[in-house]
């Protein structure tokens, strides 16, 4: 037979022609001509070609079979996972964006974050340093509250998450091996999350594990190794460096102090680290009505900073039983996590920072494990110990303490939909979900770590914690068409309970014997009832409404439920007669508006009276004896909702038979009632800031995604991926000012403040004066206000941490076998202020408190003398962080049946490949701003397989 | 489900309601420890931990820890070296509106006198005899804080019950009625003199605290009240308390005993009329004892003379203090500067230190060190923190020899119902502790006004007083007396007249429209 396409009757070469069931089978020559053998009456064909859709003919004894494929229009047919459902992406009312296994980032992924990064507009996704499982900061369209949780909500398998970390975890993701993920699905825009209500204020991602699937069993293996460099240093004065200094600069003792050694302590404390990765998966069906997935996952990487380990031990099993022909169907799911955590001491990032360089490591003399260290005799103690105003040797902290901890995770749902017998067009379902983590940590400083502690022998702090979320939803599935009508609308109800325990076990000192027990419980409820309406006429328009009512524990009983409604409308072109093109397979209008409400990372009971007893150490004396005190806790019997009203505008275009495809979006959020930590009046409460709804903020911006495929044939595809966004965030209403971002040097200086005009954690510093030559002169300010006086008042907003444009550039090339794919970001317009300057460059702390200490390298651009709260706070130090990024290599070459249908794919990775920025720090992208004691994100390169069989 | 929004914060075990807190006097104590506690610790775990202030480090909250930095740090008993946020424009008397320092003692007292009027609401609807001394210490204290408050700030809102509305502003003269009647009317609920637990108030108090609030009513409201001042600062000095006469660690004077780790029970408490209580290991601040005494060590200091494990390399102080004593001289160095004193009072750490200022900012070598507050006992030994981080010794707010000053003050500015030759005898008898004998012994002769005000830097220096007895002498913004870096200027220049007052933080004028601005800020 032929096989030819549909549209225009060019004949398809290349097309994989196959008897279903066997590995009988052909490809269509040049012409479109192929020929096959062996056939049996009721046995099936298929004829398959990238970017058609596949097609099945039944032999019943024909000759010729001469078939036509049909354009695929999958990634319009796309079905995308909302909430408490699913839609085809063509009839979403709303901005969605749904990337899947095949388009996730590769490499070294320990967390979900990672697996996106870069590419989705309006989506960053920051690390908050190079730690192995390091928590990743997920932020959508900028940040939308100042005082609550600005992360998403994460739902897995329609389990809502709770955001908060859990003692001795290093990521609320981390449990969910990456490996696992079917695909992440990110809500943007308020008519899309409106149905999450109260918890999707800074949109959702829908994380749907792979599913059991297939008739026969399948397996997969894939594991790789990665090897982790450190690739820059803080840039601190070298050992000869700062000898010169000292002898300038130090007296006669100072220049005493000096040793003999050329130290680079950073260099001591950082190694190149090794890691692994194995999973094993099997999909496949039991007894012909369950299918099945189970998966182990290991990981074991190490950090660059000595002894930072993450291992994490992962299993699941998904179940999907159907009954009653298919009228009753179950999902199980069941998810459990084991992980070893061992903290590398991060004290030793900024000590090895200062530590003189003319020091060697060890110290023969010394009565610390022989580490080199700045003593004084106390003869009270008759010993030697630490100048308390000393940094301890950095390799001391990272050999002398151990931080361990375990986290054991369990995450399981079971849902069920129940399909009415009655009345089929109504689907019941319940789903049931647990989520709990238990985990167990301890500290243990010896005693050979440097101290000032006169008594000193060590320590030991040890702490558990459990955490436990309970889910239960139910909701009605009503789905009908009506010819050119159809209609589906969900009606539901949630509650989820979230409960926390936290005990820990402090003993300061081992030799104090005591070993007193802090307990912190604490509980919250989310109520809620839903619903939502989806309309389609025609193809043509689309409507979208839902109404969410939420009631949450943290609020007082009459403001504590909220009614939050959404509607969209979306308007398919392309379907209209008067526009129908060959050129234009997609052009949507879509607008929506809704209103989301947070109280996410609001403390619980604000509302109620209540009085906290004191720690052991806060006792007061009476007499002879030390009374525990009770003192009132601020309250706030106002709270009430933060609510965020939404409107998004967007068009979904697609051409040329989806070579050219994407989206446009622009929305406008206003954030009223925002809730921020302000200034009370303490005579009218029992604090000086309490939570309190007093401001409104305001984010907009415009985004833009196009994905284009220059090449698409049978051998060579090309894909390209762009996206960027502008965002802005404004605090527009705020009586108070509120000072944030506090920064190292001096005790308690922030460099951050929230005020109303600004962006949230705008920079407030002191404007700089210079010299002719353009050095900045030291304590000269402009004197802002004119009263001949510098202070406070003369302080200025000046930038902030967030990027005003962000850029995603991102694309997939296959060759026969071979494949690359080339992750790339840019960020413009964010600042960071450079605390690691600012805090170590200026001369006294050469020789101060009668010790050396090294200086970063900026001294030579200042020639500061002192540290002093306004050389702080300058706005020198405020320096643009925008960079581009060159995140992510992969090439892979697939080997086809290695033996009968087993594939094996090769591939190697190298991350963190090149940074292109003017900052002068050792990385532009801090999450915060605030450039300070940074775990350096190394490079890493990674080899792995990936085994079908 | 419902019902389950309605969680209860006793799940955890820290957590009380106002029924278990004030289920009887008893559980009560533990309420009004707090009281006392919010002066001398900073929030419910130590050193630091829960803090009951926010927006500012914790330990530099502590109250007598600003105190020193708002009247001490802005005159010229001490400056210091830390870039700490605000803290540098103190002493250069350029401070703003939204000072961290100046901003956060005011939320200090402003919430001690919300918790006081919490318990005090509270204690009221108890029916035990025991709780009536309670409340009136609860009520003690809210007249110490607006004490505080009307020097500090001037007119500031008076409220006495809680409430969420906003309050409105009263005038200083409102205030001093309002701290005189309470301190009048509670006097006789407050136990006798020496009756109660050491660290608790007794009536001497409120006759102690009425002194001082008259010794400053000309400033303050403008009414001549010495007469007041010396009635019962008679009534004090008549009481149970007397000055410490025990030399306990054989060092010659009585004076250094206040100031050691064991002074609550080394004779000095018995010149305690009201002092906040510390322990190394029970009572553990930043701020407090634990502040004055690490603060002050560095240089060639030995830290292990102090009972600590190291110094902070802050604080110093200038000259114009250590010239105060130059009549009691003893020695001197190759430059002439003096380095040791009759006087014993004279306690300053001058070896590698330069007693000319040239630079304030990280160089801990310029000026003289203080040496008045160690955290060893008087028999040499540390205090009970064996990691020699947190001090026991107890700070003394208001102590008999104070009162003696006060009393001499308001003779010598005309007040009657004293006498002169009392008042010299009572300078005598600090004088005598101070010198071992009677050499520095005055006469009658030599008793002006303004001898008791370089007298009272002698005794009282680095107690928290200096500001307030400079703007009683019209000397703290003035060109009449002068400084190093007064104003930012190293041989000192007069800042301008409204400094005699701090502004109201600029956060609450922000909040709060029924408040006016001291002027000039």
């Amino acid at each position: 037979g032929t096989v030819t396409e549909a549209a225009t009757g060019m004949p398809v070469p290349g097309a994989n022609v196959i008897v279903k069931g066997t590995s009988n089978g052909t490809i269509t020559d040049f012409d479109g001509l192929y020929t096959i053998e062996n056939l049996v009456v009721g046995d099936t064909i298929a004829y398959s070609f990238l970017g058609f859709a596949t097609k099945e003919i039944p032999f019943t004894g024909q000759e010729t079979i001469n078939v036509q494929l049909e354009e695929d229009q999958a990634t319009l047919d796309e079905v995308v996972v909302v909430g408490y459902g699913t839609i085809r992406k063509k009839d979403a009312t709303g901005a969605v964006n749904q990337i899947s296994t095949e388009d996730f980032n590769q490499g070294q992924v320990n967390t979900a974050g990672q697996l996106i990064t870069g590419k989705i507009a309006g989506v960053t996704v920051t690390s908050d340093g190079g730690a192995p499982g390091e928590g990743q900061n997920i932020n959508i369209r900028g940040i939308g509250s100042i005082s609550l949780n600005s992360s998403p909500l994460y739902v897995v398998d329609g389990i809502p998450l709770d955001n908060s970390i859990v003692g001795g975890s290093r990521n609320p993701l981390d449990f969910i091996n990456p490996n696992d993920i079917e695909s992440m699905t990110v809500l943007k825009d308020a008519s899309s999350t409106a149905i999450y209500g109260s918890r999707a204020a800074n949109g959702v991602i829908l994380i749907t594990t792979k599913k059991g699937k297939g008739q026969e069993f399948k397996f997969n293996y894939s594991g790789n190794t990665t090897v982790s460099r450190p690739t820059k240093y803080v840039d601190v004065m070298n050992a000869d460096q700062f000898r010169t200094l000292v002898n300038e600069v130090g007296n006669d003792a100072a220049i005493a102090r000096l040793g003999n050694a050329n130290t680079n302590w950073q260099k001591e404390i950082y190694s190149e680290a090794i890691g692994f990765d194995h999973n094993l998966s099997t999909t496949g069906n039991i007894g012909g009505f369950m299918p099945t997935r189970a998966s182990i996952g290991y990981t074991d990487q190490d950090g660059i900073l000595s002894g930072d380990n993450f291992s994490r031990t992962t299993g699941s099993i998904n179940l999907r039983p159907s009954f009653m022909d298919g009228h009753l169907k179950v999902e199980l799911n069941a998810r459990g996590m084991y992980t070893e955590n061992t903290f590398a001491n991060r004290d030793a990032i900024g000590t090895s920072v200062g530590y003189d360089p003319t020091q060697a490591i060890y110290d023969a003399n010394s009565p610390f494990g022989n580490y080199n260290s700045w003593l004084v005799y106390s003869e009270e103690a008759d010993r030697y110990v630490l100048n308390n105003l000393a940094p301890v040797n950095p390799i001391a902290l990272i050999n002398e303490k151990d931080d361990s901890a375990e986290v054991r995770r369990f995450i399981g749902n079971a849902k069920v939909d129940y399909k009415l017998h009655f009345f089929p067009d109504i689907t019941a379902t319940v789903n049931i979900g647990l989520d709990k983590t238990n985990s167990n940590g301890r500290t243990f400083v010896s005693k050979d770590m440097p101290s000032a502690q006169l008594d000193w022998n060590g320590s030991y702090n040890s702490y558990s914690n459990i955490s436990t979320n309970k889910l239960f939803d139910a909701y009605l599935t009503y789905d009908k068409d009506f010819g050119d009508h159809s209609l589906t609308a969900v009606v539901g109800y949630s509650y989820q309970s979230f409960e926390r325990n936290k005990d820990s076990y402090n003993s300061l000192r081992v030799q104090d014997g005591v070993n007193p027990v802090v307990i912190d419980n604490e509980k919250s409820v989310l109520l809620s009832y839903f619903g939502r309406a989806n309309y389609n006429y025609a193809d043509r328009f689309l409507i979208t409404a839902t109404l969410r009512a939420d009631a949450s524990s943290k609020l007082n009983p009459n403001d504590r439920w909220g009614y939050f409604p959404s509607t969209a409308v979306a308007w398919n072109i392309h379907n209209e007669e008067f526009f129908k093109s060959n050129t234009i397979d997609q052009l949507k209008l879509r607008v929506g508006y809704g209103e989301i409400a947070n109280v996410n990372g609001l403390k619980d009971y604000l509302y109620l009276t209540r009085y906290n007893a004191s720690q052991q150490n806060a006792y007061y004396q009476f007499g002879p004896s030390y009374y525990q005190t009770y003192r009132p806790e601020a309250i706030n019997k106002d709270l009430r909702w933060e609510v965020g009203k939404t409107f998004n505008a967007g068009i979904d275009y697609s051409f040329f038979d989806s070579r050219i495809s994407g989206s446009v979006n622009a929305y406008l959020k206003k954030t009223e009632d925002l809730i921020s930590y302000v200034t009370v009046d303490p005579f009218t409460n029992f604090s000086n800031k309490i939570d309190k709804n007093i401001g409104d903020m305001e984010n907009k911006g415009i985004e833009f995604e196009v994905n284009v495929v220059p090449v698409r044939t049978d051998d060579f595809k090309w894909s390209i991926g762009y996206n960027i966004a502008y965002n802005d965030n404004e605090i527009t209403n705020l009586p108070d000012q509120v000072e944030v971002g506090g920064i190292n040097g001096g005790t308690g200086n922030n460099i951050q403040l929230h005020k109303e005009g600004y962006s949230p954690f705008s920079y407030w510093v002191y404007k700089q004066v210079y010299d002719e030559a353009g050095r900045p002169i030291e304590g000269a300010y402009v004197d802002r206000n004119g009263d001949n006086q510098i202070n406070d008042d003369d302080k200025y907003l000046y930038k902030d941490p967030f990027a005003d444009i962000t850029m995603g550039l991102n694309t997939n090339l296959s060759f026969k076998n071979w494949d690359l794919a080339i992750v790339s970001r840019a960020s413009l317009g964010n600042y960071a202020y450079n605390n690691m300057a600012s805090a170590k460059s200026y001369e006294i702390r050469a020789t101060e408190n009668s010790i050396l200490t090294n200086l970063h390298r900026d001294y030579y651009n200042t020639g500061f003398q002192s540290l002093t709260e306004t050389n702080l706070q300058s706005d020198y130090y405020i320096q643009d962080a925008s960079f581009f990024k060159l995140d992510n290599i992969t090439l892979g070459y697939t080997f086809d049946q290695i033996f009968k249908e087993s594939t094996l794919r090769l591939y190697g990775t190298a991350q963190n490949v090149l940074i292109v920025t003017d900052y002068d720090g050792l990385d532009p992208e801090i999450n915060g701003g605030i450039d300070n004691n940074f775990y350096p994100r190394p490079r890493m390169y990674t080899i792995g397989v990936n085994l079908n069989f | 489900c419902h019902d389950d929004l309605d969680q209860d914060p006793k799940i955890d075990p820290d957590s009380f309601t106002e029924n278990d807190v004030f289920a009887n006097a008893d559980e009560a104590r533990g309420a009004l420890a707090k009281l006392y506690a919010s002066l001398a610790l900073t929030g419910q775990e130590g050193p630091a931990g829960q803090p009951d202030i926010s927006g500012i480090d914790e330990g530099t909250s502590q109250y007598s820890r600003m105190l020193f930095s708002l009247n001490e740090l802005t005159t010229d008993n001490a400056v210091v070296g830390w870039g700490d946020p605000g803290l540098p424009n103190l002493h250069a008397m350029n401070w703003g509106a939204s000072n961290d320092f100046t901003t956060a003692m005011y939320y200090r007292l402003a919430q001690e006198v919300s918790f006081c009027n919490s318990f005090i609401a509270n204690a009221s609807s108890l029916d035990d005899p025991a709780i009536e001394s309670f409340i009136a210490e609860a009520r003690f204290l809210r007249a110490f804080a607006y004490y505080n408050l009307i020097d500090l700030y001037g007119n500031v809102p008076l409220v006495t019950l809680i409430s969420t509305e906003l309050p409105s502003q009263n005038s200083r003269e409102e205030i001093f009625s309002f701290i005189e009647s309470e301190l009048t009317e509670i006097q006789n609920s407050l136990m006798e003199s020496g009756a109660n637990d050491y660290g608790r108030v007794d009536r001497v108090a409120a006759w102690a605290l009425l002194s001082k609030l008259y010794l400053n009513a000309e400033v303050w409201i403008g009414q001549d009240r010495y007469t007041e001042a010396i009635t019962y600062a008679k009534q004090v000095i008549n009481s149970s308390y007397t000055i410490n006469t025990t030399d306990a660690n054989g060092n010659g004077s009585a004076y250094d005993e206040l100031f050691l780790a064991d002074n609550n029970s080394n004779g000095a408490q018995n010149e305690f009329i009201f002092a906040l209580n510390f322990d190394g290991n029970q009572s553990r601040t930043y701020g407090g004892t634990t502040f004055l005494v690490h603060a002050a060590i560095g240089g060639d200091m030995d830290a292990a003379n102090f009972g600590v494990n190291g110094g902070w390399s802050g604080l110093r102080t200038t000259k114009a203090l250590v010239n105060k004593f130059d009549y009691a001289v003893t020695a001197s160095n190759e430059d002439g500067d003096p380095t040791e004193w009759a006087d014993q009072r004279a306690m300053f750490f001058t070896e590698g230190q330069n007693l000319e200022i040239n630079t304030i900012a990280n160089t801990f070598t310029d000026g003289y060190a203080v040496t008045k507050f160690k955290n060893i006992d008087s028999e040499g030994n540390a205090g009970s923190d064996a990691g020699g981080d947190f001090v026991d010794t107890d700070l003394p707010l208001i102590r008999m020899a104070e009162i003696y000053l006060t009393y001499a003050e308001a003779v010598t500015r005309g007040g009657s119902g004293g006498n002169i030759q009392e008042a010299v005898g009572y300078i005598n008898e600090l004088r005598e502790r101070a010198f071992g004998n009677a050499d520095g012994n005055i006469s009658s002769s030599d008793l002006t006004t303004d001898f008791v005000l370089d007298e009272r830097a002698r005794e009282l220096y680095w107690e928290g007083q200096r500001r307030t007895d400079l703007i009683r002498y019209n000397d703290f913004t003035t060109g009449s007396y002068l400084w190093p870096f007064k104003g930012g200027s190293k041989s000192g220049t007069s800042v301008s007249d409204y400094r005699t007052l701090f502004p109201l933080p600029s956060n609450i004028i922000l909040i709060n429209p029924n408040l006016t601005q001291n002027t000039g800020y």
